[in-house]
């Protein structure tokens, strides 16, 4: 059209001008606190790197897109990977026949080793026996505690959602709490209602559920908000992920309720909360730790034929608990987000 | 007022007092404001309202309608928008996410470069703005259904969110800037409380009504308010009487990056940092607040005040539920025939009104 | 007399005197010299010369697919012409909105009508042209003063409406059509464009249509009248064309035709003249009353 070619040749010029100065405002607008600059300048942990010769390793999570905790898995898988000259290939899908078709995708690029989540073991059977019969090593992590040994993965590190959830619950025992609720960001999501329900094995009070849309956090403030003023007993919540915490913590404040908080999994924000004591203690189940472990299992088990735990044991990152009393140690590593 | 010439034949007898044709009869003052779909809505959300009132006791206490009011606000600041462009003709299914790409924008910009927190509210206005433009321009030029071009952004921001937050802080959530300048200037105004007899109320909840209400006077009493009801119930017409058919469009999909914006700021200064990965889902909650409140899903028809009581219907639903202690399984399952049923009620309110 | 014009086409294009009769201007307000337009490869108008003076109803005649809504899409703005030359008041112009024509005072009545269903019939009524008061920031409708308007103009036309603000869509046709058209009145300050505004209506509101036509007319509007209805367009026309197969085939003043001739060259004469002779041959059909074989030709012989 003829007009549109005029138009955009006479506003080109102010446009791009506009652009510039605001641009140049924008530099000068700096601030005096916070930010980037006030952050230390300590990144990840680097070391060395082997010199072994490098091989691809395939993890395998039932992460949802944007989860922190699975990020935090991931970076210690990196890490692993980057000190023992592995290329880490990533995928995942909270969907388990998904996932399996993910497991399949790394068995046909031909790679020297599996690590998987058994999120859903049924599902991830014939991956598996595939893998084997493709000569690929295939360890677990996180889930599948019970269920590693049965489907022939080699070891397993981590434990299971449910020992975590039970470890909460005895530990809210001890705390003398009689009431809680236990947000669940995500309904239907399987690493969380096992979390839930661990805690309520355990948990020697009553234990109600409250499900909250986590894909809108004005959404969970309101809803936690609305559960305590519909049950003014409720002296625990139980959030499963930090921000949910955080969230809660607005909540609990604003409905002038006496609850308590507790979570699993930290981040940076929450161990400030903690050492302020808004926030009462934190599982962790050390996901770096489960991520670092899995990767450099295959490592080991290239080049020297070991695994842990014999084929009999898993081996157990968690739970342990962050409170006040320990949460200085762990601070500055949350603060760098692979904690 | 133009002349009138007379004409060489005979013409119908000069009108005197008002003379109706004889055909249609007056309808009752009453009937006639029940059919207009404001009202169903209205009466839906109250019945919602009443219902719960009845079956869950906390509610009945002011602090509850606090929280089911700020529910309602932060759908209710994005359904005028959707809803507007609904009434256009078009959809916007990157509404959700759009919101917490506006929240990222502005909390990654401040902190990774260390300005004032108003550099980043203002820079990610003018990111949703553009995000807004394109999805108008794309629907313009390409002629292809909104439906199709936004489902494409969606996806596009969707990923853009998760990835650009973990390359430039390596976490999938951004950092806090709670402690930077301007902080409790924009939390002032984005994201403040204040105290009405005793109970307290968030901002948005004001903003959400004078938004309403400025939708309502645009959208009846303005040239641009027919232009949107034009441009949606026949584009063609519109364009051969001349109304500005790509101007409007565009503007339309530019307001709901300005909802984004604002909702995205509320959500930022509230929370002090922004979840990569949220976001998702909204945008259906968004228009089923506009269509529960009225608006055609072809366009052409609807208002701007259907919509609040929309998203707050959806509010006083979703916290109703919790307020009334049922089995938390069931919770989407209620929400679900809670929304029919109100919905339902909107329509058999509005057919038995036309009907007689 | 018949003449080959500049582009070669066939048909009797007769000398038009028009503009020495005209009454009042001599200069054409509207013009279209050898116009045409393709789309792609697809030549949908093309040697279209036709005038339309103030004060006049210039007729454009012919069959489903000659060309007609292509050629009311170029006077009216929604289309541009590829070929030849389109003048108002004698400068060349080119429009790429509606908007730029309406502005020009060229209003049209669509054979679609151009309303939009759902809306109101006062908004329809002043849409893209909406009255507003009040200064900028809270510049408004004014809306009394539109639905006062939009009442007077419709009675105007005989239309009585209880309730302007009914759906338009909630209308008959042709009250539908008459609201349109008293649309464009309104609002076209020198050139009306009505697209088969008859085909649609009744016996009644087609008199009402064509008195109306002829009120416009006589208040100085150039009015373009497209039609497939000979009857209809001889009733009121000034000046009547013909198109066919996206050319002019025919264009003569009133006093140089008459009904009959206007109606058998619609009829596209030879084909007529083939089809009474299959008809003939068919036991049973009576060809008695048609129209004999030279009557269905006129002006210059057919040399396809």
């Amino acid at each position: 059209m003829d007009r549109s070619s005029r138009f955009r040749s006479r506003r080109v010029v102010p446009v791009v001008a506009v652009a510039a100065a605001a641009a140049l405002t924008l530099a000068g607008c700096s601030s005096s606190s916070g930010g980037k600059k006030a952050e230390e300048s300590g990144s990840g942990a680097s070391a060395g790197k082997a010199n072994t010769p490098r091989m691809t390793v395939a993890l395998v999570t039932h992460q949802a897109p944007g989860d922190t905790f699975w990020d935090i898995v991931r970076k210690g898988a990196e890490a692993a990977a980057a000190k023992d000259n592995i290329k880490l290939v990533y995928s995942a899908d909270p969907n388990a026949g998904n996932q399996a078709n993910l497991v399949q995708n790394a068995i046909d690029q031909k790679v020297d080793g599996i690590a998987i989540t058994l999120a859903k073991p049924g599902a991830m059977k014939d991956v598996v026996s595939k893998a084997k019969a493709a000569n690929i090593p295939v360890v677990g992590l996180n889930s599948g505690v019970s269920d590693w040994q049965k489907l022939g993965l080699m070891e397993f590190f981590g434990q299971d959602e449910t020992v975590a959830g039970e470890a909460l619950g005895k530990r809210l025992n001890e705390a003398g709490a009689k009431n809680t609720a236990c947000v669940i960001q995500e309904q239907g999501n399987i690493g969380l209602t096992q979390r839930c329900d661990g805690v309520k094995k355990t948990f020697k009070g009553k234990t109600q559920t409250l499900f909250v849309n986590g894909s809108d956090m004005p959404s969970v403030k309101s809803t936690i908000t609305a559960k305590l003023s519909q049950d003014k007993s409720i002296d625990y919540v139980v959030a499963l992920g930090a921000p949910f915490a955080l969230t809660a913590a607005q909540s609990v404040s604003e409905s002038g309720s006496k609850a308590k908080i507790a979570t699993f999994d930290l981040n940076k924000e929450l161990t400030g909360a903690i050492d302020k004591g808004t926030i009462q203690f934190a599982v962790d189940q050390q996901p770096y730790l489960q991520g670092y472990l899995a990767v450099d299992s295959l490592w080991l088990y290239k080049n020297n034929g070991n695994y842990s735990g014999g084929g009999e044991q898993p081996v157990l990152t968690g739970p342990a608990f962050v409170d006040k009393t320990n949460v200085d140690k762990v601070a500055q590593f949350a603060a760098k987000g692979t904690r | 007022m133009t002349q009138h010439a007379e004409p060489a034949v005979e013409t119908p007898p000069a009108p005197g007092p008002k003379q109706s044709d004889g055909r249609t009869s007056q309808r009752p003052l009453a009937l006639r404001l029940l059919a207009r779909p404001e009202v169903g809505v209205f009466l839906g959300a109250a019945a919602v309202y009443v219902f719960f009132l009845i079956a869950a006791p906390p509610v009945r206490e002011g602090s509850a309608m606090s929280t089911v009011l700020y529910q309602s606000s932060t759908i209710g600041i994005m359904a005028l928008p959707v809803a507007l462009l609904m009434i256009g003709g078009e959809f916007d299914l990157s509404a959700g996410v759009a919101v917490v790409t506006s929240a990222l924008t502005a909390s990654m910009l401040a902190y990774q470069l260390t300005l004032n927190v108003w550099a980043g509210v203002i820079v990610a206005l003018i990111v949703s703005l553009a995000i807004g433009f394109f999805n108008g321009w794309m629907v313009v030029r390409t002629g292809l259904p909104s439906f199709l071009v936004t489902l494409g952004t969606f996806l596009i921001l969707q990923g853009v969110n998760l990835a650009v937050t973990k390359l430039v802080t390596t976490n999938v959530a951004t950092d806090d800037i709670s402690a930077m300048d301007g902080f409790d200037q924009a939390k002032k105004i984005f994201a403040s409380t204040f105290e009405v007899g005793g109970v307290t109320v968030k901002i948005t909840v004001v903003y959400w009504l004078v938004f309403a209400a400025l939708a309502t006077w645009v959208l009846l009493r303005t040239k641009y308010g027919n232009w949107i009801f034009a441009v949606g119930g026949n584009k063609e017409s519109a364009r051969a009487v001349g109304v500005p058919v790509t101007f409007t469009k565009i503007s339309l999909f530019m307001l709901v990056g300005f909802g984004a914006w604002f909702v995205g700021m509320h959500q930022l200064f509230t929370f002090n940092t922004v979840q990569s990965g949220e976001g998702v889902g909204q945008e259906l909650i968004y228009i089923a607040a506009a269509v529960i409140g009225g608006c055609l899903l072809t366009g052409g028809y609807g208002s701007a005040i259907g919509p609040v009581f929309g998203a707050f219907m959806f509010g006083m639903v979703n916290q109703g539920i919790v307020f009334a202690g049922w089995n938390p399984d069931w919770f989407k399952a209620f929400l679900g025939v809670m929304l029919l049923g109100a919905v339902l009620i909107n329509l058999w309110v509005r057919q038995s009104a036309t009907r007689r | 007399m018949t003449s080959k014009n500049e582009s070669g086409t066939h048909g009797a294009i007769l000398e038009d005197n028009a503009a020495d009769d005209a009454t009042d201007k001599d200069r054409a307000a509207v013009e279209l010299r050898g116009a045409g337009k393709s789309y792609g490869n697809v030549r949908a108008l093309h040697g279209v010369n036709l005038k339309v003076y103030p004060s006049q109803v210039t007729c454009v005649l012919g069959d489903n697919g000659a060309g007609k809504s292509t050629l009311i899409k170029i006077i009216s703005g929604l289309h541009q012409h590829t070929e030849g030359d389109f003048l108002v008041d004698n400068r060349p112009v080119r429009f790429s909105t509606p908007r730029e024509a309406l502005d020009k005072g060229i209003a049209t009545v669509y054979q679609d009508l151009a309303t939009v269903a759902l809306m109101p019939v006062w908004r329809n009524f002043f849409l893209g042209s909406e009255m507003t008061k009040g200064p900028w920031p809270v510049r408004r409708l004014d809306i009394e003063r539109m639905k006062k308007t939009a009442d007077h103009e419709l009675r105007e036309m005989g239309i009585l409406l209880d309730d302007l603000e009914q759906p338009i869509g909630t209308l008959s046709g042709g009250q539908r059509q008459c609201v349109a058209i008293a649309r464009a009145v309104y609002f076209g300050a020198r050139v009306l464009i009505l697209d088969e505004p008859t085909a649609a209506l009744g016996v009644k509101q087609s008199g009402v249509v064509l008195k109306y036509i002829a009120a416009a007319r006589d208040r100085g509007l150039g009015v373009i009248f497209i039609t497939h209805n000979p009857h209809h367009a001889y009733m009121v026309g000034d000046h009547f064309s013909v198109l066919r197969l996206g050319t002019m085939e025919l264009s003569a003043a009133r006093d140089q035709i008459t009904l009959e001739e206007l109606t058998n060259h619609m009829a596209g004469g030879s084909e007529l003249a083939a089809l009474k002779h299959e008809l003939a041959q068919v036991r049973g059909v009576d060809v008695e009353g048609l129209p004999e074989e030279d009557a269905l030709q006129v002006g210059a012989p057919q040399t396809h």
